[in-house]
């Protein structure tokens, strides 16, 4: 049976299967994208704790997915709840750093003249520094998402959900019937998967484009 | 500290100081500073002299580490900052227009976080922007990149006017624009503030933008020390110390001309006899300097100045010299 048909066969499994993994992603990158921007907002006035946040999380990264997954288990078991958990802590690196890296771009001049006019902080922050940050931190978001529609095909080694699954169901197997099939058409899904949340990433920045910046 | 301010002083400063943590030196020391309602004072001095955090201070954006601060007679050195700042126009070099906003939004911020309508606040923003020569009908729904760097700069007055605050603080406001841009803006400003009276204390290096718009000017010396508050002329002509002479630099004669009025020479001076029939008519309000301006470019003796109620009254080239050397003879 060519991969074509196999796929064409599937087409119901495979679909469900993508939209599974889609959910996982975007929930996992929503509970990323809380922590991210909140450590960043929270460490405004500690550099130095900033600093060793991004140190930390960065440095979480290099745990190989394999063993991250697997650590979650006598925490959290099987299924989705290790999945999402391990997924989170890969995610927030990107959108930390993005977070920082936007807010101190903002022009200071800008939010100088913002303070000198009598804008309390959380108010300069909410109308100045976060919309001018947005660009910058959405770009975290997305490389995030990208990340982890990736790292979520590992997931299903503790059952987590997604187009993981049919990559290991067909390699535990392989040389056996379709086996090869099933894990490519996993393969294939996961890019796929990751073209349409490039796509939807690319349709939320022109939504959410400050108008202003680019005349 | 000890003084209060006297019923006229808009700002008052109470030998306020400012010592960074980790510096020797404090950035101001024991500055005492009164400034008068609808008084336009410049702060000039060399960089590192303290004009600008003595500025700074004024809106609170530089916290002093002693002394007081009064605004229109109340002690405002611990009052809510916000509160203090939404009442003070603050107008800087950058400008820092929000980006992301329309010049109306712009200029109506601090209406808005004073809870003013939408409606009335579009309203205002285009009555400012017709204030700072700009045609609201075009600018009000631009940004702010979409405007050149003097555009932007009026902006920034028309925000800093927006509630309508009793004073003006501005740092190095001309800064940034080109030369002939500046001296066009400042011309302008100097119009504006003829009509809207506001107190404003400015920051500048440049010691000739001082002269051409501050009704007094304080200038700093080395260590925050306050050399001379004084008026354009009176610094001109009677510099208080060798750094003063220093910083006013060359040519003060020639610059005093500018500042000394033909109505301030008619009035020093006897009546004269015309020596002449070759006389440039002028006005009593125009300046010395351009009264000579006109004797030398048309090869005249003097100038004809006509005076209410005295008729007219004649000064030769040689009595015009003699006061411009002289001022403080004219002056006194």
């Amino acid at each position: 049976m060519s991969l074509v048909s196999y796929m064409e066969d599937n087409a119901g499994n495979l679909l469900f299967l993508a939209e599974q993994h889609i959910e996982l992603v975007l929930i996992s990158v929503a509970f990323s994208a809380v922590i991210g921007i909140g450590l960043a907002l929270l460490t405004q006035s500690a550099p130095g704790v900033r600093q060793a946040l991004l140190s930390l999380t960065g440095s979480l990264l290099t745990i190989p997915s394999f063993a991250l997954f697997a650590l979650m288990i006598p925490v959290l078991g099987l299924g989705v709840a290790p999945t999402v958990a391990a997924l989170t802590v890969y995610g927030i690196f990107p959108i930390l750093r993005n977070t920082v890296t936007g807010i101190e771009e903002v022009d200071p001049a800008v939010v100088e003249a913002a303070r000198g006019l009598g804008m309390g902080s959380g108010q300069r922050m909410r109308t100045v520094v976060l919309p001018l940050a947005w660009p910058v931190i959405l770009n975290g978001i997305r490389t995030a998402t990208i990340m982890l529609v990736a790292t979520a095909a590992i997931g299903a080694i503790v059952r987590g959900p997604g187009l993981g699954q049919l990559i290991f169901r067909g390699l535990e197997r392989i040389g056996g019937a379709n086996a090869l099939e099933e894990a490519l058409s996993g393969v294939i899904g996961v890019v796929l998967v990751a073209l349409v949340l490039d796509l939807l990433f690319i349709v939320i920045a022109k939504i959410t484009a400050l108008r202003g910046l680019n005349v | 500290m000890s003084d209060s301010p006297s019923p006229d002083a808009m700002i008052f400063l109470d030998e306020v100081s400012k010592q960074y943590s980790g510096q020797d030196a404090a950035a101001v020391s024991e500055l005492s500073l009164e400034i008068k309602r609808g008084e336009f004072v410049v702060l000039v001095g060399p960089s590192g002299c303290g004009k600008t955090t003595t500025l700074r201070m004024i809106n609170r954006l530089v916290e002093p580490t002693h002394g007081r601060i009064f605004i229109d007679g109340k002690d405002v050195t611990h009052a809510d900052v916000d509160d203090l700042r939404r009442g003070i126009g603050y107008v800087i070099q950058q400008i820092g227009l929000l980006p992301h906003l329309t010049i109306a939004d712009n200029i109506a911020l601090v209406p808005k976080m004073l809870g003013m309508k939408k409606s009335g606040r579009r309203q205002r923003a285009k009555e400012l922007l017709e204030m700072v020569g700009l045609d609201p009908s075009t600018y009000a729904d631009r940004y702010p990149r979409q405007l050149s760097g003097g555009q932007q700069q009026r902006v920034g007055v028309a925000r800093a006017l927006a509630a309508d605050p009793p004073v003006m603080l501005m740092d190095e406001p001309f800064g940034a624009v080109d030369p002939i841009a500046r001296e066009k803006l400042q011309m302008e400003f100097l119009r504006l503030q003829e009509r809207i009276r506001k107190t404003i204390v400015m920051v500048t290096h440049d010691i000739d933008e001082a002269l051409r718009l501050g009704d007094r000017i304080a200038i700093f010396g080395p260590g925050s020390r306050l050399a001379q508050f004084d008026t354009p002329l009176e610094i001109l002509s009677n510099p208080a110390d060798d750094f003063v002479r220093d910083f006013v630099g060359s040519g003060a004669p020639v610059r005093r001309l500018s500042l000394l009025k033909v109505s301030d020479v008619i009035a020093a001076l006897p009546p004269e006899t015309p020596g002449g029939a070759n006389a440039v008519a002028i006005d009593a309000g125009e300046s010395v300097h351009r009264a000579l301006e006109l004797v030398l470019g048309s090869r005249a003796e003097g100038i004809e100045v006509s005076v209410p109620g005295e008729g007219s009254r004649y000064l030769g080239l040689q009595t015009l010299l003699t006061a411009a050397a002289q001022p403080a003879k004219v002056l006194s």
